[in-house]
Formats: structure tokens, C-alpha cells, sequence
């Protein structure tokens, strides 16, 4: 697709200028070609010969964080992420693909044993100080000149992936009827493995039988970059696995996958081997956050929600001192930032505040701008390390004002992001996934 | 010229990384929202007002011409600059600096957007009522530029009413502080020219803005009609009824099936029309106030009337409302909109007009306005795409400004001139009148650097001044064919021939005011400008020779029930009109009925040359050109002798009542606050003394049963306080309840009047006690005033005096002084750097200096 056959959707913004304020970049950066009326007007000058195809397009294309913020704000819902992301294939094309892109899409991404391999590499490298090796892979440096400035972002690197630890295969569970397939996603494989082992247990719960997929990359970060062929290979993969697997649902407790697995329908609606409405035995796809809230569309009534009804003790987060420093019977404080897969990406917003809310001994604290994008998006904080650090700040100055202990959310990137952010301002606030709460609160109720 | 020298100097000011230069950057600043493109030759982003005024000095040794651009929603081309100009983007410029609840202002910087102000005043129960329906995201700095208005100026006025002061840097780099938390400084109205001056005289980096509590209760309604002309009836109805609603917002059908398309938003898809009403105000009352909107809606032909149960219902209608502009998009890829304003009567033949036009380019049409105002917002729409569509979409446009012209309105509401309207100028001023306008922001702006060629039509090819005709659509009455002008016009003429110094004069009654005069002046009067010129009783307007007298004037507006709600302090009964206007006189009303400035639509005056000038129109809302009214209001005779004013006039209050109460003037101060920060509405907060003690008085105005439900609720504020003797009564509308101290104030040689931060009136009054005992004094609290008057005072007294005022925030003025101390002081105390701005604007449009010289603040 070209930027040329996109045309009428670029035509249809009316320049009103309603995105400058939903847009995390241009609030940061106060420049029109960090937000989308101006990123249009761009593509609408490529297409009128005003704009040529060269470096000057590279900013404009490739800092929008994809949050899809500007879409929810505009009347016309121009789907401006969508055509920046079809333009950056045009400008790979045009202007230079960068080759280490390729490494990463195409020879790691899909096999996740690869992954892992490389992971426990600069595991070995980051928590040993020995980066080198890390670097000999050449993993990290597609991420270009921002590396050395974001090489603190990850703090420590688990030694042992999600998928080394509990192997692919089907686990029994303790629900009826339904059976699960458990989707890992890169992020939680390799780093946020703790959440991971949450998210096992609480697929567990309420199933007949959990399978730990051997999925790869489910295509989100070569789609970021316009490299639909390699997005292609992933979605392939990906879609043999769900129609060999006897399966119900699929979930994932990564926002961003738990979105993109629900666009492969619209991404590959042309294409018959890849539309998962032409497939057998397809199953549906489900966001975590959605599983944990009970509310499904799969088998209904086959399954009762997860009993989140629970008392929350501080004590399992590790905040027993600092809930009760605050006097007897405090609550625990908690808030939500809401990933832009799960908010935009999937309309999930209502669930995770209806799990925290029922929970007792939890005081729920709304965050101002909670689903305004944490400058993560993917790998962005590592592209693009400044701007990203500065849309940050803005997400850590609004969670200052709820002052809360614990920070849930759903994505293993933006995880990793507001941790970042937390430990560089200094702040007591812990960040975990929704499911690990969930944990927390199921291990208090059975004491 | 942007050489490579420029660029570095550039660069060396505000950053490599904040000066863009490619293509593409060029492209991305050759557009705002409105159709008007041109190509930039730089971008900076300046972070401090030190660096713009750095930028703009080096923009001025450089002969390079700029625009300062906040978010661009620009709706008339104002922020396009072309031939390579300089694109001053003050995006950076994002931080609210302060808020003082207690003296209700705030302070912001320029790209602070609209609604990031209402969110940071909500929790303290205040707001900024400017709110124009891109408020999400235009800038305060905008809103400054072009006087916005939006749905609820209907009740509380446009952007102009709210601005008490800004920091601006001035062509030369020059950075001046005009005004401040403090209502009305001296000089010309300054503020108010550059509110709606559209960048064209310097770039605003912080704002000063007049903040106001909510209201206790709102009530949100959505009437729906089969037909757009019963809509429109309603409004005119509520609005003769006397009550006063937030909005009066219409819809049509079109915009209806745009928003709705693009998320539903509860209105129905079938309907012709919706008017958006809201009420405001104590709950007590309020829904009487609903319930017989809703009765005026039945018998106007609606079909429904819905009311919104709850926050969330409220929000959705007006986020509908808000997006309606975008929504467009939904069914064209572009539209032009203008924003006309008609007569409020003439709305239903104005829609009929906008939609035959529509037919006749073929370009469609929806409309969504603020139909109280009689501002139109047609949306033409087209697809930018197709060049016939463009051609075809601006000649429909200019034939709809046309309409509203002729309509007796104005070429535009609140989206400001820039540069899609500037030629339609000349279909409401007379060349004239533009070429007067532009010696103003020549006077300011002399080497024309500052956002050139907008506003005002281009001068024909070889000539710098425009030719001298009438304006080409709209009529005026009056004007040099009103009683008594030509007279005035030759008497003018001739002492100019004398080379005699002219003192513009009405009944006299304000004659002593102002610095002493350095030449003996011949005296030229409006007292033969007696006429009425246009009365309008529907639109509440009343335009008079400015001869009448105020008296006369009440007397004559009371046949109808209507009235002008101004009660100048030390007004006679032989006081004229005009003389209000030139000396801006209001007393503690001001606080909620608003000053002349906020009550004046139009002027006509005659010149230093002996020329007619007009300034304004007769609608409400008209940002047509820069605001020569505001600085005429309050010009003290030294710009031009008015003939006539256009007011905009209110239908009498039902009840007017004083509760008063005695004790100390730290109780009364207490209780004033507590009252002014209070949910209640106060027409004014004042205190006299009273046997050594003091007496708060807290006046209301307006429906019976709501002014006694304050009475009570004040009393009881009062009493609980410890205040005693409580006790309330009835006053007068036309006299008001202030015609004792004034006649008290003025027995003495010295009478002076202060303004002040509001939080810091009391304390700036003792502090003056101590410099020099008043005989008598008039505190008034809701507008942050103090009126003192002495039997003696001396210079020392009188710049201590001006210490205590300056360190209040504010600034004082002698309204009566003897001729001796006038001799050797300024009545207007410490000398202001903005004073500077006063005499260029006087010596661009008085040259010679014939009128009243000597008499402005800073006198040599």
C-alpha cells in the first residue's frame, strides 16, 4: 500500500488541530511534525509534490508512538497511526531500510529458541556488566544512536525465560469445560517472567487445560516498521500453531499482542491463507485483562470469573511496611495506567478498574491521563530515548499525584517503561501486571 | 531578508535544535486550520519572553517580518506568513504560573490551551469563562489574539471582558507589563487593543486573566424543533423575556448527522434543528428559570425539550457541540466557515439567505451557531482537492459575509479577520476608518514586522493608504449626518486652522479630571448630539447622540423595561452619554454588570483631521478589525471628540436590595471575601464608614425570589460573622444605592480612586489611612476599589499614596485635585512603562497634539 493509494483518508483531516492536545510527542516536543495533522499534511505534500521522499521524513514518520490517541480525539477518526505505519514501509523502501531491522525481524522474532538464546546472552551481559556480548549479537544495535542512553532501561534481565522454565505443552486446569491457549509474548517471555507464571496460574483457575503455545513474535514490531513481509511470516506461524492447537480462546497477557492478534482479521482480510475468518478451528482472542474480568465471549457461562473479591495484603507486594506506616487498616493505594493496545488498541478499559475495585483493602485512585501513552510503545524508548523519556515524565508526574503504592497495567512494555520512569524520579510506587495482583490477592485469601 | 547570518543569530538565541529550517518543517508551518496556506523561510521555538524579545530585536535589525503561532487553530489565515517570513511558534511557552483565588486572577503563559486553565481552576471551584468550542485545544495566547468568544459569552462576554493584563514584547524586542491583576489601569485601554490585534502588534508571552467561582447549579437542556425558524424564534424570546442563559447554542440539521456519524452524541437524526440551552446560577430559582424556558420553547413551535440528568449526559451534548467543526469531516473532506454576526432577529432570513447561497455555488451548507449572539458559523463544504470547488466555496463565502453586512452585523464574530476576511473590511469600514486602524498598529509596530499585511485590506498597488470611501454594504445611521456633528466637525476644523488646543467636553461634569492642560484649550461640546439614532428593543440595542444625558437616556429605555446597567459614581443629572464613554465612569456594578468597555458595541468620532471615524457595529459579538472602541472608551477627550455610541442594553431587574450589616473593617473585609468567594451573586461588595465602624453592604439584583434567597443567605454570613445591626432594603435601579458617599466623597478638594488587587483592598486602604486621613471612603471589594477623599494632600502624601497601590498590584488616579497640586503632580501617579504605549497611539492619531495636551498619564 502507498502512500498515494491512502489519499482520501489522508484528505479527510480537515486540519482542525484537536490531535495537538491528545498527542504525547507533540505535547513534548511543541513541533508540528510530531503530531498528526502535521504528519499528514506531509504525506498529503508527498502526494501533491510539495514533500519529496527523503531523511527530513524519517522524524515525522518514525516518532509517533502509534498510541492512536489522536484518532480517538478527532471527529473523523482518521486512522492516522495506521497510514504513518504504511508510509514508514514506503520510506524504508524509498529512502533506506536500516539492515539490523532485518536481523531482528527476520532471524530472531520467529523462532522464539532464538530469542531466548539471545535474551540469556544479555542477561548474562547487562547483569554481569560483560555487554559485550550482547553487543557481539548485534541484538540491541538496530535500537541506533540511543543505545548507550537507554542501555538502564531494562534493569535486570531474568536468566531463565518463561518458556525455559514452564516448556510448551498442554497443563491441566482447574476449571469445566474450557481450554485455553496461553500466547507468550516476547516481552513476557524473556523479561517479565514473573507475570508471566501469574497469568499461568491465573489461566489455571478457570480452564480445563491451559496450553503453553510455542508461538513466535506475534508481528506487532515489524508491522511498526512497514515490513509487512516479515509481519506476514510471523502471522503464518503464529496461525498454525492456533488451528493445530484444540482450542477455545487464546489469551495473552500482553496488551500489544493481545491487539494485534485481534487485527490479523483486518490486516490479512485479502488474503486467504492468513484471514483467521477463512481458517478452521480458529479460536478467539482475549486480553488477560478481559479473561481475569470474566468477561468473555467464549463459551459463556462455561466458567465463573476469578474470585478477585479478595482481600489485598500489602504484604505480598512487599509494601506491608510502607501501607502501615500510613496507619491501622490503611489500604493499599492503587492505580492504572491503561496500555494504548488495550485502551485504543482493543476498547479494554473498564475491566481492570472493575478487578481492583472488588478487591478489599484496596483503595482505587483514578490516574489523570491514565490512558495517555507511557512513551514505551514497543521499543520507541530505545529508538527514540529522549522523547520518550520526556512523554514519560508527563506519566510520572500524573501518577505522583495519586501517590500510590502499586502501579497495574497490562503490557510488558510500558512495565518496563514506568518502572524506568519510577526508579529515575526516585518514587516507592511498585508496578506490576494485573495478573501478578491477581496472584497476590489469591495467595492472601488461602492463608 | 532570512540570511545565514539570521539564522545563526537565531540559533545562538534560542538553541540549534529550536531554529528548523527543511522542507518538510516549511511545509508543516505553511498551514493553520483555516484554507489560507504560504510557505515560511524559519521556525524557532523561543522558550522564554527574554529569548522572543532577543528573536524579535534580531528580526528587527534584520527587516524580517514574523508570526507568533500557538497551536494553529487559526480559523481566518492570521497565523500564515508568507514570502519567507519568520514562524515564532511558542509552543514552549506551556506553564500556568499562578493562581490567586483571593484576588481572582490567574496568570498563564500564552501556550497554556484553554481548557488546561479550566482544569487547573475546577478543583478550586472557579473557571475562566472565555470558552471557545476549540477550547480542548487553542491557547489562551490565541484566544488573546483573536478575542474569542464561544457558547457561554452569551452570558459572561468574550475573551476582551476577561483579560486583565499580559506581557508582550514589542516589534523592537521591548517587552512591556500592560495592566495586571487590577481592573481598568490608566492610559488607554491598552489590554483591550491588543485582545483580538491578531499578532499584529506584539507577541503576548504571559496573560493575565479575570477568574470567576462556579455557579451553584447548572441546568442543561436540548429543545428540538421540525423547523429552523421556530428554533430561532425561541431565542429571540428568551432573550425578551430577560432571562440570561449560559448558551443558546442551534445546530442544524446537517451538523446534527456529522457529529452523529462520528459518535453519537444524543441528539435526534431527524430533526431540523436543536438549540443547546443552559442555566446558571443559585439553585434557588433555577428551575423556575428552566421550566419557563422550556414553556417559551413549547409555544416557539418545539417539539421536545430534554434535559440532561447528570454530568456525564451534560458532557456528551457538548462534546457534540465542541466537535462539530471536525465532525465535518464526516461528510466533506473540508469546509470554510464563517462567522458573521447578525442581528439576532435576523437570524431566520440570515439561514435563508446562507442556504440560497449554498444552492448557488453548490457547495453544501450546515450551520451550528451561538444563536443568542447571532453569530453564524455556516460551514461550506468542499473537498480542497478539486480547484472549481475552492474558487466556487470562496465566493459563497464572501456573499455570505456580504448578507450579514447588509444585515446590519458583522463580518466576523470570534475567528478574526487574518487574512481570508481582511478584504471584506471594506464592506462595514469606510477607508477612512481602515486607514485609522492601521496608524494604530503602525504606531506600535512602525517598521510593519509584526504579522504584516492582515486585517487590513492592502492599499491599492503604489499608494500606502487606503482610498477614502464608505463602507461598501453596511449602513450607518447617524454618523456626520446626526444632529450637531457638523457643527462640531467645523469647530474642530476651525481651531485646528487657529492652532488653539481643544478641550472635548459634554455637560462638564468631568471636566476637572486629568493632568493639568500645558496650552489654553478653546472647549467644544456634544451637547447638541442629543438624538436617538437607532433603538432596537428586540436586540437590545440603542445607539444616541452623545449629547443625551444618561438620565434621559434611563428615562427613555424604561417605556420598555429596559435599562443601560451602568451607575457611573459622580454622575449629575445633566451628565452626558458621551461623557461616560470618554471617561470609562462605573461604579461598584462593574463587578457583575461589567464597564462601559464591556457594554459598548460601537462609536463614532470625530477626528483630529475632522473626520468621521466608527468604530464597532451594533452586534454583540464582533471581532471586525482592531478593538477601536475599547480604546476610545476611557480616552478622556485626547483621541477624538465621540458623537454617538451604540450600547447594548438589559431588561430591568425585578428587584434591587441592599443587605448591610456594621463592625470592623478586618470583619467586614472577611465577610466580603467570604461572600465574593461564595456561591451567591453579589451585584456589588462594598463598605462606608459608619460612626468609626464600618458598614458592609452587599447589594442584588435581578428576579424577586432569587434576590431574596441571597438577602437571606448574606444576612445570615453576616450575622454569623458577628457583623450587627443587619438590615436590608430596596434601591432604585436607575439611581442604585451609592448617591450618598458619592455626594459625601466630593465635598472634599481631593477625591481619589484606586484600584488594587482584589484580596489586597483593605489592607491598601489601611495602609493609606495611615499616609493621609481620608474624610470619607467607599471600599469596594468586589471590585478590588477604594474611593478616599481628603482635604489636603501633598506630593510626598501622594506618591506614598502610589507606593501602597503599586504594592496592592494596581494603580490610583486623582479624580479631584486642586488646580495648584495639578500643577506640579501627576494625577496619575508613579510613572508605568505601558504609558509609553499611550502616547504613541496618541501621537499617530493626534499628531499635533490639539487635543486636551497634557492631560495623559505621564505628563513630561
Amino acid at each position: 500500500m502507498t502512500v498515494s493509494a491512502n489519499y482520501d483518508a489522508i484528505a479527510k483531516c480537515n486540519k482542525c488541530g484537536f490531535c495537538h492536545v491528545a498527542c504525547p510527542i507533540f505535547r513534548a516536543t511543541g513541533h508540528e511534525s510530531g503530531v498528526a495533522r502535521g504528519r499528514l499534511a506531509l504525506l498529503r505534500g508527498i502526494i501533491e509534490n510539495r514533500v519529496q521522499w527523503n531523511e527530513e521524513m524519517e522524524d515525522p514518520l518514525f516518532t509517533c508512538l502509534g498510541c492512536g490517541a489522536c484518532t480517538t480525539n478527532c471527529f473523523g477518526a482518521v486512522p492516522t497511526a495506521d497510514l504513518v505505519l504504511e508510509a514508514r514501509a514506503e520510506y524504508l523502501d524509498k529512502v533506506g531500510k536500516k539492515p539490523a531491522h532485518r536481523l531482528l525481524f527476520e532471524h530472531l522474532l520467529p523462532y522464539p529458541k532464538r530469542l531466548h538464546a539471545a535474551a540469556k546472552a544479555v542477561a548474562l551481559g547487562k547483569n554481569s556488566g560483560a555487554s559485550k556480548v550482547a553487543n557481539a549479537l548485534g541484538l540491541l544495535r538496530i535500537f541506533g544512536r540511543d543505545l548507550p542512553k537507554a542501555e538502564g532501561i531494562v534493569e535486570k534481565l531474568p536468566m531463565s525465560s518463561f518458556r525455559g522454565t514452564i516448556k510448551p505443552g498442554v497443563y491441566p486446569g482447574k476449571g469445566k469445560d474450557l481450554r485455553v491457549g496461553y500466547f507468550v509474548g516476547c516481552g513476557v517471555d524473556v523479561i517479565q517472567v514473573t507475570a508471566g507464571k501469574a497469568s499461568f496460574e491465573a489461566l489455571k483457575e478457570t480452564s480445563k487445560s491451559v496450553t503453553v503455545l510455542e508461538n513466535c513474535c506475534c508481528g506487532l514490531p515489524p508491522w511498526s516498521y512497514g515490513d509487512v513481509d516479515n509481519t506476514r511470516k510471523l502471522a503464518a506461524k503464529n496461525m498454525k500453531i492456533f488451528s493445530e492447537n484444540d482450542l477455545d480462546v487464546v489469551v495473552t497477557d500482553c496488551s500489544s499482542c493481545a491487539s494485534f492478534l485481534k487485527k490479523y482479521a483486518k490486516i490479512f482480510k485479502d488474503d486467504t491463507a492468513l484471514d483467521p475468518a477463512g481458517q478452521k478451528n480458529m479460536p478467539k482472542f482475549q486480553d488477560m485483562v478481559e479473561f481475569l474480568s470474566g468477561k468473555s465471549d467464549t463459551k459463556e457461562g462455561d466458567r465463573e470469573s476469578q474470585d478477585v473479591g479478595s482481600y489485598y495484603d500489602p504484604h505480598s507486594a512487599g509494601l506491608g511496611e510502607q501501607v502501615a506506616s500510613r496507619g491501622e487498616n490503611s489500604p493499599v493505594i492503587i492505580t492504572y495506567h491503561d496500555p494504548c493496545h488495550a485502551v485504543r488498541g482493543q476498547g479494554v478499559k473498564s475491566e481492570s478498574r472493575e478487578i481492583l475495585k472488588a478487591m478489599k483493602g484496596v483503595e482505587f485512585r483514578e490516574m489523570p491521563e491514565a490512558d495517555w501513552c507511557c512513551g514505551g510503545a514497543g521499543s520507541y524508548a530505545l529508538t527514540h530515548y529522549d522523547l520518550s523519556q520526556k512523554v514519560l515524565d508527563r506519566k510520572i508526574k500524573n501518577l505522583k499525584k495519586t501517590e500510590a503504592d502499586i502501579l497495574v497495567t497490562s503490557c510488558p512494555a510500558c512495565m518496563i517503561q514506568l518502572s524506568y520512569g519510577i526508579r529515575r524520579h526516585g518514587l516507592n510506587t511498585k508496578v506490576f501486571h494485573i495478573s501478578e495482583i491477581v496472584e497476590h490477592a489469591k495467595d492472601t485469601a488461602e492463608v | 531578508m532570512i540570511t545565514e547570518t539570521f539564522v545563526q543569530k537565531m540559533e545562538e538565541i534560542v538553541g540549534a535544535s529550536y531554529v528548523r529550517k527543511t522542507g518538510a518543517d516549511l511545509e508543516l508551518y505553511s498551514y493553520d486550520a483555516s484554507l489560507v496556506t504560504g510557505r515560511p523561510g524559519l521556525i524557532v521555538f523561543p522558550a522564554t519572553t527574554e529569548e522572543v524579545s532577543k528573536v524579535l530585536k534580531a528580526a528587527h535589525d534584520h527587516g524580517v517580518p514574523s508570526v507568533a503561532r500557538g497551536f494553529a487553530t487559526n480559523l481566518s489565515g492570521g497565523t500564515i506568513i508568507s514570502d519567507g517570513g519568520l514562524v515564532i511558534s511558542l509552543s514552549r511557552f506551556d506553564e500556568i504560573l499562578g493562581i490567586y483565588p483571593e484576588s481572582r486572577y490567574a496568570v498563564v503563559q500564552t501556550g497554556v490551551t484553554n481548557l488546561e486553565l479550566q482544569d487547573a481552576l475546577s478543583p478550586l471551584g472557579l473557571f475562566y469563562a472565555p470558552d471557545p468550542a476549540s477550547q480542548k485545544v487553542s491557547t489562551i495566547g490565541g484566544n488573546v489574539g483573536e478575542n474569542s468568544g464561544g457558547p457561554r459569552c452569551l452570558k459572561y462576554g468574550v475573551t476582551s471582558n476577561h483579560i486583565l493584563g499580559m506581557q508582550m514584547v514589542m516589534a523592537d524586542g521591548e517587552v512591556v507589563e500592560i495592566g495586571g491583576p487590577a481592573f481598568d489601569p490608566p492610559g488607554y485601554d491598552v489590554r483591550g487593543l491588543v485582545v483580538g490585534s491578531e499578532g499584529c502588534v506584539g507577541i503576548v508571552t504571559e496573560i493575565t486573566v479575570r477568574i470567576t467561582p462556579k455557579t451553584e447549579s447548572v441546568i442543561t437542556m436540548l429543545a428540538v424543533y421540525d423547523a429552523i425558524s421556530d428554533a430561532a424564534k425561541t431565542v429571540s424570546e428568551i432573550i425578551s423575556t430577560g432571562i440570561v442563559p449560559n448558551t443558546l447554542e442551534m445546530m442544524d440539521n446537517t451538523i446534527i448527522q456529522a457529529v452523529e456519524k462520528g459518535g453519537p452524541c444524543g441528539y435526534p437524526t431527524d430533526a431540523a434543528a436543536v438549540l443547546i440551552i443552559e442555566v446558571e446560577g443559585v439553585a434557588v430559582g433555577l428551575k423556575e428559570q428552566a421550566e419557563k424556558i422550556r414553556e417559551i420553547c413549547m409555544a416557539t413551535g418545539c417539539r421536545d425539550v430534554k434535559t440532561a440528568k447528570n454530568q456525564a449526559e451534560r458532557d456528551l451534548l457538548w462534546k457534540g457541540r465542541r466537535g462539530a467543526f471536525g465532525a465535518i469531516c464526516n461528510l466533506s473532506p473540508n469546509y470554510l466557515v464563517n462567522d458573521g454576526c447578525v442581528l439576532r432577529t435576523k437570524l431566520p432570513e440570515a439561514l435563508e439567505r446562507v442556504k440560497a447561497i449554498s444552492d448557488q455555488y453548490g457547495c453544501p451548507v450546515g450551520n451550528v451557531f451561538h444563536a443568542g449572539d447571532g453569530n453564524l458559523h455556516p460551514l461550506l463544504m468542499f473537498d480542497s482537492r478539486n480547484e472549481a470547488e475552492v474558487e466556487q466555496v470562496h465566493k459563497a463565502g464572501w456573499d455570505i459575509m456580504a448578507v450579514c453586512a447588509e444585515l446590519g452585523g458583522t463580518i466576523s464574530g470570534e475567528h478574526g479577520i487574518g487574512h481570508e476576511k481582511q478584504d471584506a473590511m471594506s464592506m462595514v469600514f469606510s477607508g477612512h476608518d481602515l486607514n485609522t486602524q492601521q496608524n494604530v498598529k503602525l504606531a506600535l509596530d512602525p517598521s510593519d514586522l509584526m504579522n504584516p499585511g492582515k486585517i487590513i485590506p492592502l492599499p491599492p498597488e503604489g499608494s500606502d493608504r487606503l482610498p477614502d470611501q464608505e463602507p461598501t454594504i453596511l449602513k450607518r445611521p447617524g454618523g456626520k449626518d446626526a444632529t450637531g456633528v457638523s457643527e462640531a466637525i467645523e469647530a474642530i476644523k476651525q481651531a485646528k486652522n487657529e492652532n488653539r488646543a481643544i478641550r472635548l467636553a459634554g455637560s462638564g461634569s468631568y471636566n476637572g479630571m486629568g493632568n493639568a492642560l500645558t496650552a489654553e484649550p478653546v472647549s467644544i461640546n456634544s451637547l447638541q448630539m442629543k438624538e436617538i439614532i437607532e433603538y432596537d428593543t428586540e436586540n437590545q440595542f440603542i445607539t444616541v447622540g452623545a449629547g443625551m444625558s444618561l438620565m434621559e437616556l434611563q428615562e427613555k429605555l424604561a417605556e420598555n423595561n429596559q435599562w443601560l446597567p451602568i451607575r457611573p459614581p459622580f454622575c449629575k443629572p445633566e451628565s452626558t452619554t458621551g461623557g461616560i464613554v470618554a471617561m470609562a465612569a462605573v461604579g461598584p456594578e462593574r463587578s457583575s454588570y461589567g464597564a462601559p468597555r464591556d457594554m459598548l458595541l460601537g462609536l463614532q468620532y470625530i477626528d483630529s483631521n475632522g473626520q468621521m471615524v466608527s468604530t464597532g457595529g451594533k452586534v454583540v459579538k464582533n471581532v471586525a478589525g482592531y478593538d477601536m472602541t475599547r480604546l476610545l472608551t476611557g480616552s478622556a477627550g485626547t483621541l477624538g471628540l465621540i458623537t454617538e455610541a451604540s450600547w447594548k442594553i438589559a431588561t430591568r431587574p425585578e428587584a434591587c436590595q441592599l443587605a448591610s450589616a456594621v463592625g470592623s473593617l478586618e470583619a467586614c473585609a472577611t465577610v466580603a471575601a467570604e461572600v465574593i468567594a461564595s456561591n451567591l451573586l453579589p451585584n456589588s461588595v462594598t463598605a462606608v464608614q459608619q460612626n468609626g465602624d464600618w458598614q458592609l453592604m452587599v447589594g442584588f439584583e435581578g428576579i424577586a425570589g432569587v434576590v431574596s434567597y441571597q438577602i437571606e443567605q448574606c444576612l445570615g454570613l453576616m450575622s454569623k460573622a458577628g457583623l450587627k445591626d443587619g438590615a436590608h432594603r430596596d434601591y432604585p435601579v436607575v439611581e442604585g444605592c451609592f448617591t450618598e458617599i458619592y455626594a459625601t466623597l466630593e465635598q472634599q478638594p481631593f477625591v481619589a480612586q484606586s484600584e488594587v488587587a482584589l484580596g489586597k483592598v483593605s489592607q491598601a486602604y489601611q495602609k493609606i489611612e495611615k499616609i493621609c486621613s481620608p474624610e470619607a471612603a467607599l471600599i469596594d471589594f468586589g471590585c478590588g476599589r477604594i474611593f478616599a477623599s481628603f482635604s489636603s494632600l501633598d506630593t510626598t502624601q501622594w506618591d506614598n499614596m502610589n507606593n501602597v497601590f503599586s504594592g496592592a498590584q494596581g494603580h490610583g488616579k486623582l479624580l479631584k485635585s486642586t488646580d495648584d497640586f495639578r500643577k506640579g503632580n501627576d494625577v496619575y501617579g508613579l510613572k508605568k512603562s505601558e504609558w509609553q504605549l499611550t502616547h504613541m497611539i496618541k501621537s499617530a492619531l493626534d499628531p499635533e497634539g490639539v487635543f486636551s495636551p497634557g492631560a495623559l498619564p505621564g505628563r513630561a
